[in-house]
């Protein structure tokens, strides 16, 4: 109050020279504002991360316009088209890749939802060692992508894998798992499934627990039988949860590359299983092929932006976002 | 429609090894079309009772039967019963209609049309008709509390089940839907549990009260009856508002020796504590006189403490002039009465009204003289 009185006065004293008075002013509130003050804080980090990602996508984005290959010069910026991109959806390789990405995506993401919310079920009714159970599940989650691909990629050895071993009890195989075109990419999912369901079951339980035990008791007393309890009541008030670990899922099995490329052990895999991201990878750092790797990555981009923008649009209708 | 028993009904909750008892051997008769409040405080079982008889808790021992048939094995599903939760637990992904279309999905066969033709019924009959469209989190407090007895309704049972409906609502509406409830249950019929710890609630709305505490069964009464003649101490102190005021006494021949006080016994008042020599007096506010001083033998000195004034009467807060503490006790009094902190007057405690109970066992030995409690019933009752 104090200064604002201040600042009156001041300003009816010197009748002249009002301007520069107020400008002044205006340059000693705005160096007190917290925007100003609190610059050093968020400038620093704020700079880092748009350069690192935006930058880095901006970069991408304008070497995708070019012809730039190879390491002889750099890359030619005063003639930019969009030739890579006609390549790109004429190229018989993106259109199989992509192919599979998708199925990856889809079979991936669905199954493991569905397994998720199965498991999470099991647990919330009530099982005992419930803590430990979840721990069990959530496990997989911590390992690196390197470590659970070697792992499977012994459980699938087609000679001494375990998996092989356990079918042949039942007088089933042996299948050649990784070797097979039409087993290969349902082994990767698999594999991935196994990792991942343990996160999508901790995130619908955590659904589960938050719902109110009367909505469970009206719906008994209702008449309602356990399965059409949780089909019609339960499930879904499960919404929020389904979209956050679906479009989790989605992302991780859009850049499934670590897994792959830890499989196999290079840039090459298995023509089945190739995706987007591991033929992005294979034109840029074993070919050479700057500016048509960085169209996919482009691509790639925009198919991550096509899963998460639904989402930003649901959470933005809840409001809280 | 049916008469609905409780026979020893038990429920044990196991806490680490240690055995609770909820709900202790209880016994209840109602009968068919009849409202009985089960009330009590927090704590006392009530809630475990109503929902023995729901089917989401199964008693530890005894039995309940819906008319001849025994439903304490059934399923929730297999019991023809609706509840209303106190949250109302309405489902908040569906519409108005949808919540009470769906109890009778799940549990009968009827068509579409007629589904449709008895949710509107049970629309109409609570006046949502224009909420049938929305969802839960569109609703008002009170609307949602009429959906949630839509719901119970609509499907017409044997028995409804209400698990304290109104305490989330303001007072005003709460009052008003009491009234409004008592009539709903009036016109359908239906057998009725309602659960409250509120005993306004339970005098004005039951056909007959049932009063726990501690798993046990205090008293089951028309509100009258636990008005006036209340079994024990705990039933005289929780019906009633103000509550009524209790004396620690103890017999000194033909006089009762209290804290500031001491009490003539008449012939009928010693032949009905029999040997008792440690009571407790009892004493309604209304029934507290507030006196010139000596203008009789049941007039003490007392000395005025805090005025409430409630518009029609005042509750007038008292202490005895001879007391050895500061315990006060109520009356209540007109409220064009003109009352000032600190005046002096006699206080009557007239025979008719004072209740005696014994220390020991709690149980009541003299109730109030009432001229006829069949009568008082008459007016009572509706």
């Amino acid at each position: 109050m104090a200064r604002s009185k201040d600042t009156v006065t001041g300003s009816g004293s010197v009748s002249t020279g009002a301007v520069p008075n107020d400008w002044r002013d205006r340059l000693r509130r705005f160096s007190k504002s917290d925007v100003v003050r609190s610059f050093p804080y968020w400038f620093i980090p704020f700079s880092i991360m748009g350069l690192g990602v935006y930058g880095g996508i901006g970069w991408n984005t304008l070497i995708s316009f070019t012809d730039y290959e190879g390491f002889r010069e750099r890359p030619d910026i005063t003639n930019l088209d969009l030739d890579m991109y006609i390549q790109a959806l004429q190229d018989p390789a993106v259109i199989v890749t992509t192919k599979n990405t998708f199925i990856l995506m889809i079979v991936f993401t669905t199954v493991t939802m569905a397994l998720g919310l199965f498991l999470a079920i099991l647990l919330d009714r009530e099982i005992r060692y419930k803590e430990k159970i979840q721990t069990i599940y959530l496990l997989p989650m911590a390992l690196s992508f390197v470590v659970t691909a070697q792992f499977w990629l012994w459980m699938y050895n087609v000679n001494n894998g375990l998996v092989n071993v356990v079918l042949g009890v039942f007088g089933l195989g042996p299948y050649n798992w990784i070797g097979s075109p039409d087993l290969v990419l349902w082994a990767v999912i698999f594999a991935l499934v196994w990792q991942f369901s343990g996160y999508a079951m901790v995130v619908f339980l955590a659904g589960l627990q938050s719902l109110p035990d009367d909505q469970f008791e009206a719906a008994r007393v209702d008449g309602a039988s356990a399965f059409k309890t949780y089909w019609r009541v339960i499930i879904p008030q499960l919404k929020s949860s389904s979209v956050s670990a679906a479009v989790i899922l989605l992302i991780f099995a859009l850049k499934a590359f670590t897994f792959l490329y830890s499989m196999f052990g290079q840039y090459r895999v298995p023509q089945a299983t190739d995706i987007l991201a591991t033929l992005m990878v294979r034109e840029a750092f074993q070919l050479q092929n700057w500016a048509y790797a960085a169209a996919i990555a482009s691509i790639l981009l925009v198919m991550s932006l096509a899963i998460i923008a639904p989402y930003l649009h649901y959470q933005h209708k809840q409001g809280s976002l | 429609m049916a008469n609905l028993s409780l026979r020893d009904a038990t429920k044990t909750f196991d806490d680490d090894g240690d055995e609770i008892i909820a709900v202790d051997e209880l016994n209840l008769e109602i009968e068919d079309g009849e409202f009985l409040v089960l009330v009590g405080p927090s704590g006392c079982g009530k809630s475990t009772t109503l929902r023995m008889v729901a089917g989401l808790e199964t008693p530890t021992s005894g039995s309940i039967n819906i008319g001849d048939e025994p439903i304490h094995h059934q399923t929730p599903q297999e019991r023809d019963i609706a509840m209303v939760f106190q949250s109302y637990a309405l489902y908040p992904h569906m519409t108005v209609y949808e919540n009470m279309a769906f109890g009778l999905e799940e549990s009968s066969d009827l068509s579409d049309e007629e589904t449709e033709e008895q949710v509107n019924t049970a629309a109409e009959m609570l006046g949502i008709t224009d909420l049938l469209g929305r969802k839960p989190g569109e609703l008002s407090g009170g609307q949602q509390q009429r959906v949630a007895l839509g719901r119970a309704i609509v499907r017409d049972p044997k028995v409804f089940l209400l698990d304290e409906p109104l305490a989330n609502l303001d007072a005003k509406l709460r009052a008003e839907m009491r009234t409004e409830l008592q009539q709903l249950q009036e016109d359908l019929g239906t057998t009725t549990i309602y659960v409250t710890h509120d005993q306004t609630e339970a005098m004005t709305m039951s056909d007959r009260i049932a009063i726990l505490d501690g798993g046990m069964l205090q008293q089951v009464g028309t509100p009258m009856e636990c008005y006036h003649e209340p079994a024990n101490l705990f039933v005289a102190g929780f019906i009633g508002e103000p509550s009524m005021n209790f004396f620690d006494v103890t017999r000194a021949d033909d006089v009762l020796v209290g804290d500031g006080f001491e009490y003539p016994l008449s012939e009928e008042m010693s032949a009905s504590i029999d040997g008792t020599t440690e009571l407790v007096l009892g004493i309604r506010p209304e029934n507290v006189g507030i006196v010139e001083r000596s203008s009789g033998p049941t007039v003490f000195p007392g000395v005025v403490d805090v005025i409430e004034p409630h518009g029609n009467e005042n509750a007038v807060h008292l202490r005895f002039a001879e007391s050895s503490t500061d315990e006060t006790f109520t009356s209540t009094v007109d409220g064009m009465r003109h009352l000032t902190g600190g005046q002096q007057v006699g206080v009557s405690f007239p025979e008719d009204a004072v209740y005696l109970f014994d220390t020991a066992t709690g149980d009541a030995l003299r109730h109030r003289v009432v001229e006829d409690i069949e009568e008082v019933q008459e007016i009572g009752t509706r």
